[in-house]
């Protein structure tokens, strides 16, 4: 230590922060990091299964089955209707029943039974969750809402200290002075190509006005 | 034997992990253009539903597949804060400015008129699903039934949990323009707006709203869900109205 060190605490702080703080920055990100690994996993795993909901239910496995049985006539009071219906399709009892015009509806816990009387034919419809998935994607919606808004916020707090700090974290070569800059500038430079490439928010409705405008008009429909 | 391209690890177990991790990052590249290169050719191969429609012409003149849009065989579920789905607690509120506001069950809904159509529906993410068969109640009929007062210009739907969709009166009460129940002769699924959902073919799926609880008869236009959250106000398929 100096003499001036020794004779100024505040020198001496300063001196401290300026050796080790690249240390401390490290060791906060660490520990930040193990932190963040559970609500990572989530936002990632369920951000995956939302992005490509057009493609998938990332919710529910569902299924429709199809049979028929014999019609059952609307004349057949209701009790007697479902209780038919049961004995054909040998189910238990259901959790509610309703009868409207030709459906007699079955309703169990995991699965609905709708009955066409005039047809006999009967269409299953149930589904089952994903394990994990569903409760992954009802924290990311966040439809609980509440507290989970004020979790969102922390962790996206805590993402924006590790972006900052992961990007001081090494020094040198390995750091800002070359591949930490170059790896930085590529994925910064991501969104920007695609917001110049793609022409940004408005760009989809100027594209889609000049398509309108360059087709020609639809044929006059008939007066009804 | 050794591979002669590959380093004599036994001799420079130093190179071990940067030879690791080049074995890796080769991997993982060829993992992703592989996965790629097949999801490329799985969209390929399966479009040509898509290729037949394009050349289809609606009979007002519109091409039948809108600009941007591809098509799929079966709805897909898309989301949303989901009704409770039964049949049993489904009421239908018709109300706004209307002569005489009424409310329907389920029951009370099949005995009015029926209204059968075949119709194309297009989703704003960019697929479409034609020649559906629908049936159900039209919301002109429902219009009617309510006595709507002569100042209204706009048609909110309303759904489970507050969701909310306008369209413009002329266009809700569209021959079209249905509540419906049914779908190819099924009712429909819990994810797909069970038990009635409305049905406004020609805007995009998002106007035609699922869990469907109210029709709603204003003068004012009161944007809705998605469109208060950058979704455009109207939302026609042909010139591609997708975001506001």
């Amino acid at each position: 230590m100096t003499n001036a060190a020794a004779s100024d605490p505040e020198g001496s702080l300063w001196i401290a922060v300026k050796r080790r703080w690249r240390g401390w920055l490290r060791a906060i990100h660490r520990d930040l990091g193990y932190l963040a690994v559970g609500l990572t996993l989530i936002y990632a795993l369920s951000g995956l299964a939302i992005n490509h909901i057009a493609d998938w239910d990332p919710n529910f496995v569902s299924y429709t089955r199809e049979r028929t049985i014999a019609p059952i006539p609307a004349e057949v009071p209701d009790p007697d209707a479902i209780a038919q219906a049961r004995a054909a399709l040998q189910v238990g009892a259901p959790r509610s029943t309703y009868r409207a015009g030709d459906e007699i509806h079955l309703e169990y816990d995991d699965k609905k039974l709708v009955v066409y009387g005039d047809s006999g034919k009967v269409i299953e419809q149930g589904r089952e969750s994903r394990f994990f998935l569903r409760v992954a994607n009802w924290l990311h919606y966040n439809r609980g809402k509440k507290a989970w808004t004020y979790v969102a916020d922390t962790y996206a707090l805590l993402l924006l200290y590790l972006a900052v700090s992961g990007i001081f974290m090494i020094k040198g070569k390995k750091g800002l002075r070359w591949r930490g800059a170059l790896l930085l500038s590529l994925g910064a430079g991501v969104p920007l190509g695609y917001v110049v490439w793609s022409g940004g928010p408005s760009a989809a409705n100027r594209a889609a006005v000049e398509r309108a405008q360059a087709r020609p008009p639809p044929a006059p429909t008939p007066d009804p | 034997m050794r591979d002669p391209r590959s380093p004599d690890l036994e001799r420079f177990p130093e190179l071990h992990s940067r030879w690791d991790r080049r074995t890796f990052i080769k991997g993982a590249a060829a993992g992703t253009a592989l996965v790629a290169f097949g999801g490329a050719l799985y969209r390929l191969a399966g479009d040509d539903l898509t290729r037949a429609a394009r050349a289809e012409t609606r009979t007002d003149g519109r091409p039948r597949l809108p600009p941007g849009q591809r098509v799929i065989r079966a709805l897909r579920n898309m989301g949303g804060d989901e009704g409770p789905g039964d049949v049993r607690s489904f009421r239908l509120r018709v109300h706004g400015a209307v002569k005489t506001p009424f409310e329907l069950d389920y029951a009370a809904l099949l005995k009015l008129p029926q209204t059968e159509q075949a119709s194309d529906v297009h989703c704003v993410t960019g697929w479409s699903r034609l020649g559906a068969q629908f049936k159900g109640v039209q919301v002109a009929l429902l219009a009617e039934k309510a006595g709507v007062k002569g100042d209204v210009r706009h048609v909110i739907f309303e759904a489970a949990h507050g969701y909310t969709t306008n369209v413009p009166f002329a266009e809700a009460t569209a021959p079209n323009v249905l509540a419906t129940y049914r779908m190819d002769g099924k009712p429909f699924a819990i994810e797909n707006g069970a038990p009635v959902r409305a049905l406004v073919p020609d805007l995009y799926f998002w106007k035609s709203a699922k869990w469907l609880t109210g029709v709603r008869f204003v003068v004012r236009d009161e944007p809705g869900y998605w469109e208060v959250r950058g979704y455009h106000n109207h939302a026609s398929p042909w010139t591609e109205e997708r975001y506001g």
